[in-house]
């Protein structure tokens, strides 16, 4: 009997949500469909090296992992990014590509308010660059939140440029930098002080680093941001943000629009300007996404390119918190 | 309206005076009740009280939108969410401790420690590269050395009254502890209009 239930963190979707689920991928699709994008199904099982020898890639205990007939370790899909970027670079003759799928991830170390099976839908666009390019994949990322039926949400808008600005010049080593960006992404100022100390950096790169964790809210923070340092890297990035904050504008999008400097995500891909899709209702993102000009070249063409997923059982989640709380 | 999670027990009322201080009509949380549940008479503010260890899930999980709980429980979780502010009241310390010779024992192999925070423990020791065996024990630690269950003991020390009076001596002093205000990463910027104002009210009463 106990080999009829489910592993922990994965589930079944019985009729009744699996039409909600439907519902919200035939809106999704659609969507996509008119804003010119082709549908790809990537393979489910990859070689381990594939996500393993990339620079910045998925961690190794976030993949379920299998021994293959010959001998090499396979994986269970662990990110649709990874696996449109490798399509893109490989298989696709043209450079240019809009791509979106729907297809479930695998995150092994998945627990507390994550699943380890994750239904995403998402797109992906190659061969194109820019602050415009990055402002109307939040705008259509927006859209995309909207047609679901999401009505209180935010795109939260952060740069990786930043931190990583702040931290040339700061004298910190890379474990030092690694564990301090830990603690800003939790906003954690009283550890942040700690080891900005322990690790000797220099006087201007802590105060700044420091104001990470509250770098956040409105356009405001941009300017806050910018009095903060001298370094070009990190002023380029506040720059490209005002500047796709201005697109933003034009597009009619921006007052579902919040910035976050302090979300410094963990080893990662993005190389630009990256978004969550905040919702009222569940605990977590339900969208998120951002640029990886860097990545496409390591599976050997160079791509500029920039795209979101949205988690649907979240955004499900969402909708029904907002029923509920109308009853 | 805000819904905050609060430990059951003593940092629950330092948490109702803080809150009182700063404006909230918290006096229900001063009330003797059975209620999980309390609701302030404005409708602003829901708090529920769960235990210690479960407030950094019910933050993360988004049920609430912010919370009260220690740092040591923080650590202990390991959960995914924001930490606003240190509200610098609790204090105490995780501390190695055990018999006075124990303290050239602490970098032997396999050295045996007894604790209630095993995943701190797990982490602490990792990074220094030991291998040691780590005891989940639910209370009552100090017992551990006494009878040789452990070798050492990984544990909050506040006075370290309970310490002295069974021979023990703190080996090293290893995180300061302080209760902590936690919010939720979607809540921070949904509800900001109401968390911030609260968040700077209490940074105000602190920093006074």
């Amino acid at each position: 009997m106990q080999y009829f239930k489910l592993p922990a963190g994965i589930r079944d979707i019985l009729p009744a949500e699996s039409e909600k689920l439907d519902a919200a991928e035939e809106t999704l699709r659609k969507k996509f469909r008119a804003a010119g994008f082709s549908s790809v199904r990537t393979a489910g099982l990859e070689y381990y090296d594939t996500f393993a020898n990339i620079k910045s890639s998925v961690e190794q205990n976030k993949m379920f992992k299998m021994t293959d007939k010959d001998g090499n370790l396979i994986v269970l899909r662990p990110d649709m990014t990874l696996a449109c970027a490798r399509i893109a670079a490989t298989k696709l003759r043209e450079g240019a590509a809009k791509l979106c799928y729907f297809s479930n991830i695998y995150d092994f170390s998945a627990g507390g308010n994550s699943d380890r099976e994750v239904a995403q839908a998402g797109v992906e666009i190659f061969g194109e660059g820019g602050a415009l390019s990055d402002a109307k994949a939040v705008a259509f990322a927006i859209d995309c939140l909207k047609s679901v039926g999401l009505k209180d949400f935010i795109v939260d808008i952060g740069h990786v440029g930043f931190y990583k600005g702040l931290l040339e010049g700061s004298g910190l080593s890379g474990a030092a930098a690694e564990e301090i960006r830990g603690y800003i992404n939790a906003k954690d100022a009283v550890n942040t002080e700690i080891a900005l100390k322990r690790h000797g950096a220099s006087e201007r790169a802590q105060a700044a680093i420091l104001a990470l964790p509250s770098l956040f809210g409105g356009a405001a923070v941009l300017d806050e941001a910018e009095k903060l340092t001298d370094n070009a890297l990190a002023l380029s990035s506040i720059e490209h943000l005002r500047r796709v904050y201005a697109h933003l504008k034009d597009l009619k999008a921006e007052k579902y629009v919040s910035f976050d400097l302090g979300t410094v995500k963990s080893l990662s891909y993005y190389s630009g300007m990256v978004f969550t899709g905040l919702a009222e209702g569940v605990g977590a993102p339900v969208l998120s996404g951002g640029r990886y000009d860097e990545l496409c070249a390591q599976f050997g063409k160079d791509l500029s390119a920039v795209g979101f997923a949205i988690g649907l059982m979240r955004v499900l989640r969402a909708l029904e918190a907002k029923e509920a709380e109308q009853c | 309206m805000l819904n905050v999670a609060l430990a059951k027990g003593r940092l629950a009322d330092s948490c109702a005076d803080i809150f009182l201080k700063c404006g909230i009509r918290a006096e229900i949380l001063k009330e003797e009740t059975r209620k999980l549940v309390l609701e302030t008479p404005d409708k602003k503010f829901r708090f529920f009280f769960v235990k210690p260890a479960d407030v950094p899930t019910y933050v993360e999980y988004g049920i609430a939108d912010i919370g009260i709980v220690g740092k040591d429980t923080l650590l202990e979780a390991g959960a995914d969410l924001y930490e606003m502010l240190d509200l610098k009241f609790e204090k105490c310390r995780l501390c190695l401790a055990g018999f006075p010779e124990k303290k050239a024992a602490l970098s032997s192999p396999h050295l045996r420690v007894a604790t209630k925070y095993v995943n701190t423990a797990k982490k602490l020791f990792f990074s220094r590269g030991e291998d040691v065996e780590i005891i989940k024990l639910n209370g009552s630690i100090e017992l551990a050395p006494l009878t040789g269950l452990a070798d050492v003991i990984f544990d909050i020390v506040q006075s370290g009254g309970t310490l002295r009076a069974n021979g023990l001596v703190v080996l090293e002093e290893v995180f300061d502890i302080s209760a902590r205000l936690v919010a939720n990463k979607v809540s921070l910027k949904t509800k900001a209009a109401e968390v911030l104002p609260l968040i700077a009210e209490m940074k105000k009463y602190i920093e006074g």
